[in-house]
């Protein structure tokens, strides 16, 4: 009997598992037979706005033009931002700060890079990239170089330049999010995690030690301010997970609190179309702080 | 209603136990229940009968747990949050925690029958009396009991815990049990409200939001989360067994990433213990470079010394935490002699 049960367990994982790659490949149809379509579409409704840009932008395209000699490629790189910006704007509600969780084994730099400069030319202002071996960390360097590169490829201007037009291209709905910071990238490991509030614990205890509080002193916010490092960026609001597993791996415990987590199949090859999509079903969300 | 059940499975249920039973079985589950509410709106009837039903769910989960060898629960009763909420559905579920408790009390034989731990995670302090004397009671009373735990959180956020854990710690330095430096993670999760307990493999969060919200925040960071859209109020069997079948789905990939973990945190104690030692040795030694034997039976000492400290201290901690819920169950029998 007992070996029945293990046989009938085992066809029921492996239909879980037909269900999952089932579910995903769909997804990867619909999208690209979906793509088409929208890709005609978003062309004949973006033509008026592309050109109504245009001008601003030829004028930049103008300054930068030793970091970007081509305008036909500038061009096209200009409206492609301004329907990103725009995507971002006509959403109800755009993160502050996200998370792009890379649940698996090997990290694609080129894909991770896509989805950072895809986040913040819709408008989000912060970009944490984590995974739980922490290689991306350790290869910090070369995912930054290839940001700059697909900031370049993408969007047609170099990084540095690329935070002063996107200040001047923001306007009024999500001004304030933009205003006064610059997109900032951070790329966390697991140490960032719980090991971040021991230090934090540690750096209150010497304190006792050294008579400067006492243990009744500790407060949350107090412990919150610590972990915060004095940087005044807010928790992440939404938190994308790239494959398979079902956890947090250890993303920043303490910060992710009121995180909306929202799962996607893989960050290899992923696209824009489904970055947006988490962003939508983001934006859908209402949160009620415990009311 | 009563808080054990003791209904049999249906023989389609019994078979899909047994057959999920044939894989990894998790031992500690945690629930988020929300939906109470939307579930009272959408039938029509008042908030507290959505709670009322929220918690008979509660019971019944309870039971099918016991069916599926799963001998830990830990659930979301109340967040520190939840005091904004209207006044009238604070008093609400105040009573209606009160209600249950006295109730848990009557049932007794069962919980000993079952042999139920009853604990109550959370700042109880921001409870009224009356209420906390009757959980320090209930607490109290089931504490030797040991083979199915229910973990009540109550009055409980995860900041607020994480924040206790770091004060208690920081306590056992001022009174000299601890240094600053013996502060690590393990001795962390030690001082949290679920001490007792191991970390949950599986968390459930019902009615389709997708968040943590602030509960077991530093425990879960390993565990497989599994969000579903049914109310609470409607949960059943089936979801449970969807649930558990998505943990066996990702048992292996997440049990690699705990290995992993605790590897490193091996790693990390070594290396603090060894920069405490290498201190010691500099300010003993006069500068002089010590050779390795040294160093190493330095080492070794440095380590049993400082769990023997850790170790002194979680006692003090423990007793300290005992005589809360002792002194406070003792005023309780007090003031129902006096009534």
């Amino acid at each position: 009997m007992a070996l029945l049960y293990g046989l009938l367990w085992r066809l029921l994982l492996v239909l879980v598992h037909l269900h999952r790659t089932l579910v995903s490949w769909l997804r990867l149809r619909l999208r690209s037979w979906k793509g088409r379509l929208w890709e005609r579409a978003v062309a004949a409704l973006l033509l008026p706005v592309a050109l109504l840009g245009f001008p601003d932008h030829q004028k930049k395209l103008n300054q930068n033009r030793d970091s970007n000699p081509s305008p036909v490629t500038g061009n096209r790189a200009a409206s492609r931002r301004s329907q990103w910006l725009s995507d971002g704007q006509a959403l109800e509600k755009l993160p502050v700060h996200i998370g792009l969780l890379v649940a698996e084994e090997e990290p694609s730099y080129t894909d991770i890079a896509n989805l950072v400069v895809w986040c913040m030319a819709v408008g989000i202002s912060y970009v944490s990239v984590y995974d739980n071996y922490g290689i991306i960390r350790k290869n910090n360097s070369r995912l930054l170089e290839e940001i700059v590169r697909q900031q370049q490829d993408l969007l047609g201007v170099d990084g540095s330049k690329y935070n002063v037009e996107f200040l001047s291209n923001g306007n009024d709905k999500h001004q304030h999010h933009v205003l006064s910071c610059r997109p900032v990238v951070k790329v966390l490991s697991p140490e960032d995690g719980k090991q971040s509030i021991v230090q934090a614990a540690q750096q209150l205890c010497r304190s006792v030690e050294n008579k400067e509080r006492t243990f009744k002193d500790i407060s949350v916010s107090m412990l919150d301010t610590l972990l915060r490092e004095s940087k005044n960026i807010p928790d992440p609001e939404l938190v994308v997970k790239f494959g398979p597993i079902d956890s947090t791996l250890g993303f920043l415990p303490w910060h992710i609190r009121l995180t909306e987590f929202i799962s996607l199949p893989s960050h290899i090859d992923v696209s824009y179309e489904d970055m947006l999509g988490a962003l939508q079903q983001y934006a859908s969300c209402q949160q009620r702080l415990g009311k | 209603m009563s808080w054990i059940r003791e209904s049999e499975l249906s023989l389609l249920q019994k078979i899909a136990a047994n057959i999920l039973k044939a894989g990894p079985m998790p031992k500690h589950v945690a629930f988020i229940m929300d939906g109470n509410r939307r579930f009272a709106r959408k039938k029509n009837v008042e908030r507290q009968e959505g709670h009322m039903q929220g918690f008979n769910k509660l019971a019944e989960t309870l039971c099918w747990c016991q069916h599926l060898n799963i001998r830990e629960v830990t659930v979301y009763a109340f967040s520190i949050e939840n005091f904004k909420r209207a006044k009238a559905e604070v008093d609400g579920l105040m009573e209606l925690a009160k209600q249950k408790f006295t109730r848990l009390l009557e049932e007794r034989d069962n919980l000993e029958k079952h042999s139920v731990c009853i604990r109550v995670l959370g700042d109880l302090t921001m409870l009224p009396l009356d209420l906390q004397q009757l959980i320090a009671k209930a607490v109290f009373e089931t504490r030797t009991h040991n083979k199915c735990f229910l973990n009540v959180c109550f009055a409980y956020t995860s900041r607020h815990e994480i924040t206790n854990a770091v004060r208690e710690m920081a306590w056992g330095v001022e009174q000299g049990l601890i240094k600053s430096s013996d502060v690590s993670e393990a001795l962390l999760s030690k001082c949290l409200y679920s001490n007792n307990s191991p970390n949950p493999d599986l968390l459930i969060r019902t009615s389709g939001e997708v968040r943590l919200s602030d509960f077991l925040l530093w425990q879960t960071s390993h565990s497989c989360l599994v969000f579903q859209s049914v109310l609470w109020p409607e949960y059943s069997f089936w979801n449970l067994c969807e649930a558990i079948l998505q943990y066996q789905f990702n048992y292996r990939s997440i049990q690699k990433a705990r290995d992993l973990h605790r590897e490193e945190q091996e790693l990390q104690q070594l290396e603090a213990d060894r920069a405490c030692v290498a201190e010691v040795l500099q300010h003993h030694g006069n500068g002089k470079p010590a050779d390795a034997q040294r160093r190493q039976e330095a080492l070794l000492h440095y380590t049993a010394c400082r769990e023997e400290r850790v170790q002194d201290f979680l006692e003090a901690l423990k007793h300290k935490r005992d005589s809360f819920f002792t002194d406070l169950a003792s005023q309780a029998c007090c003031t129902s002699c006096v009534c």
